[in-house]
């Protein structure tokens, strides 16, 4: 069973992160130029987000699929949470599928490194919602 | 070691970051010429004394190619994938066993490059700049591309790490002073995580000093055991390295090692294939000149009783054709391979597969040689097949080619699961 309980529980949670990663300095110098625009596909619960990091902008739900886009994710919600914790390999789990990446994806994974930052954000946001189920021991 | 405040490269400025013009790649690749030379001289007397070719390393040193491709801003010459690719097919076209062991400097210089930080570049980058070495020992007993390492890197009560295990192949050991190696970090007690997961990200890269006593092959908790002694690639000297509590310390620690090498793998693959390349050139170069001279005498079953040029005879103008096309394949093949890679191409290349398609211009010149110095052998005759002749040592040596990173398996295994895995996510 997921931990998110519907689309909009990622959206609150996995989206304002990509918010955040959006406006954070960082984040703005390595794309700067750049027109990386990723969909973002999670299941279990389905949800869709498209991040516009030149636009500094997260589009969620069907909206997200009208827009462009250069590179392509899928995972699910699950690990989506473990990945802004800090509790997913992403590389690891590349190999084993349960992340799929596609498209123009070289400025995307310079992006990795720069993650990091902000696991502590995000579990400090799960914290102060209260939800501390979704931390990851 | 060394801090960065007690080692500064000739030149830091990191606004001049530019690559290496034509210009100086031509006067480089002089430089180039002239050592493939030296070692083409000395590679046959290393071959059979089954030796590193001690003597090419001042050579080498002095010949300035070793900071080929280390940017001008830390003291190199700022060459690039293809041009490095150029120079060790030219080494490799002299004596590939000899080549074979600088290759794996300019190997480990390139992932280096791409996977330290700017103060390990700035201070590790400088010193190659300055003529030192740097190699890189990676495979174990039961480790290597594709398995985790189990060297150990024990953490210390001050800080760093003490490396544990034993590296199989340890290529240009015997030039080198600086040591860039993979290890998976314990715990304090020496226990390797239990946990898949914790386990790949505890496998780390870590770059040291490889001070070592060249008389007794030994260093504080790291040594070097002769075991080499293989088919060909005898001047190679792919030795043993033994770790034995070798202390790096913090500033030693690069990367979590899977998730860097992901990014920087052409430069082993590449430069291996630019080796091949090399030697597909000199096997077409000896066939050329064996055969273009040899006569028989008369011939059972001529027409006539008299001698015959075998330049002349069908399959023998198929065989060098044939040869020459498969080298001008290979040559094609390599360079859009690292035209793709290095004009950004390859993101379009589906993720999954970047590493056998990189690979694949290694695995069709390692196919191609490997066909070439067996063809070589049976066009020129028996002569080739005594010691000392040219034609041996290259079927030798290109057996070598099977093994480095990707192998042909091990390309047509990746591509292959890629084509049949289902879409899902695998939750």
């Amino acid at each position: 069973m997921s931990a998110f309980k519907d689309a909009d529980e990622v959206y609150e949670y996995i989206g304002k992160m990509f918010e955040t990663a959006t406006q954070t300095p960082s984040f703005v110098e390595a794309t700067e130029g750049t027109n990386l625009v990723v969909l973002l596909k999670q299941t279990s619960p389905d949800a869709t987000m498209l991040i516009d990091f030149p636009k500094q902008t997260v589009v969620t739900g069907d909206a997200a699929l009208e827009g462009k886009h250069t590179v392509q994710l899928r995972m699910s919600s699950d690990n989506a949470n473990k990945f802004w914790q800090g509790k997913l390999n992403f590389t690891l789990a590349m190999a084993q599928r349960k992340v799929k990446l596609d498209g123009k994806r070289s400025t995307a994974l310079k992006l990795l490194p720069l993650t990091e930052d902000l696991f502590e954000t995000y579990r400090q946001r799960l914290k102060e919602s209260g939800r501390e189920d979704l931390l990851v021991a | 070691m060394a801090t960065t405040e007690e080692f500064q490269p000739a030149s830091i400025d990191s606004g001049f970051d530019e690559g290496m013009s034509e210009a100086e790649f031509a006067e480089l690749f002089e430089k180039a010429e002239e050592l493939s030379q030296y070692f083409r001289e000395i590679g046959p007397e290393y071959d059979t004394k089954n030796t590193f070719a001690f003597p090419s390393i001042e050579k080498f040193k002095a010949s300035d190619l070793g900071r080929l491709q280390v940017p001008k801003r830390f003291g190199g010459h700022g060459g690039n994938l293809l041009q490095t690719s150029k120079i060790v097919s030219e080494l490799s076209k002299g004596d590939s066993a000899i080549t074979l062991a600088y290759n794996m400097h300019y190997i480990m210089a390139g992932m280096c490059l791409g996977l330290f930080s700017e103060e390990q570049n700035k201070y590790w980058m400088g010193r190659v700049a300055h003529g030192e070495l740097m190699f890189g020992p990676f495979s174990e007993k039961r480790a290597g591309f594709s398995g985790l390492a189990d060297m150990k890197a024990v953490p210390q009560e001050g800080g760093g790490w003490k490396l544990y295990g034993k590296k199989t192949w340890g290529t240009c050991c015997d030039a080198a002073t600086i040591i860039t190696t993979n290890a998976t970090i314990t715990d304090a007690e020496g226990n390797i995580p239990e946990d898949f997961e914790e386990r790949v990200g505890a496998e780390s890269f870590f770059v040291a000093d490889f001070d070592i006593d060249r008389e007794t092959d030994q260093g504080d908790g790291i040594s070097i055991k002769r075991t080499w002694d293989a088919c060909g690639m005898h001047a190679t000297g792919t030795h043993t390295i033994v770790f034995d509590g070798f202390y790096v310390p913090e500033s030693g620690f690069v990367c979590e090692w899977r998730a860097g090498a992901f990014g920087v793998l052409e430069w082993a693959s590449l430069m291996f294939a630019s080796i091949y390349l090399g030697m597909m050139a000199r096997v077409l170069e000896e066939s050329r000149e064996a055969l273009a001279k040899k006569t028989l005498g008369a011939v059972f079953g001529a027409v006539v009783a008299e001698d015959v040029k075998v330049a002349s005879v069908g399959h023998i103008i198929d065989g060098v054709g044939d040869m020459a096309y498969r080298y001008e394949m290979g040559r094609r093949v390599l360079y859009q391979t690292i035209g793709e890679v290095m004009s950004g191409a390859d993101d379009d290349w589906p993720l999954e597969l970047r590493f056998p398609y990189i690979g694949l211009a290694k695995t069709f010149i390692a196919d191609n040689v490997m066909h070439m110095t067996k063809s070589a052998m049976s066009l020129v005759g028996g002569q080739s097949f005594r010691k000392g002749a040219i034609f041996e040592r290259l079927y030798r040596d290109s057996a070598a080619s099977l093994f480095q990173p990707l192998n042909g398996d091990q390309s047509r295994t990746y591509i292959g699961e890629y084509l049949l895995q289902p879409e899902e996510l695998e939750d």
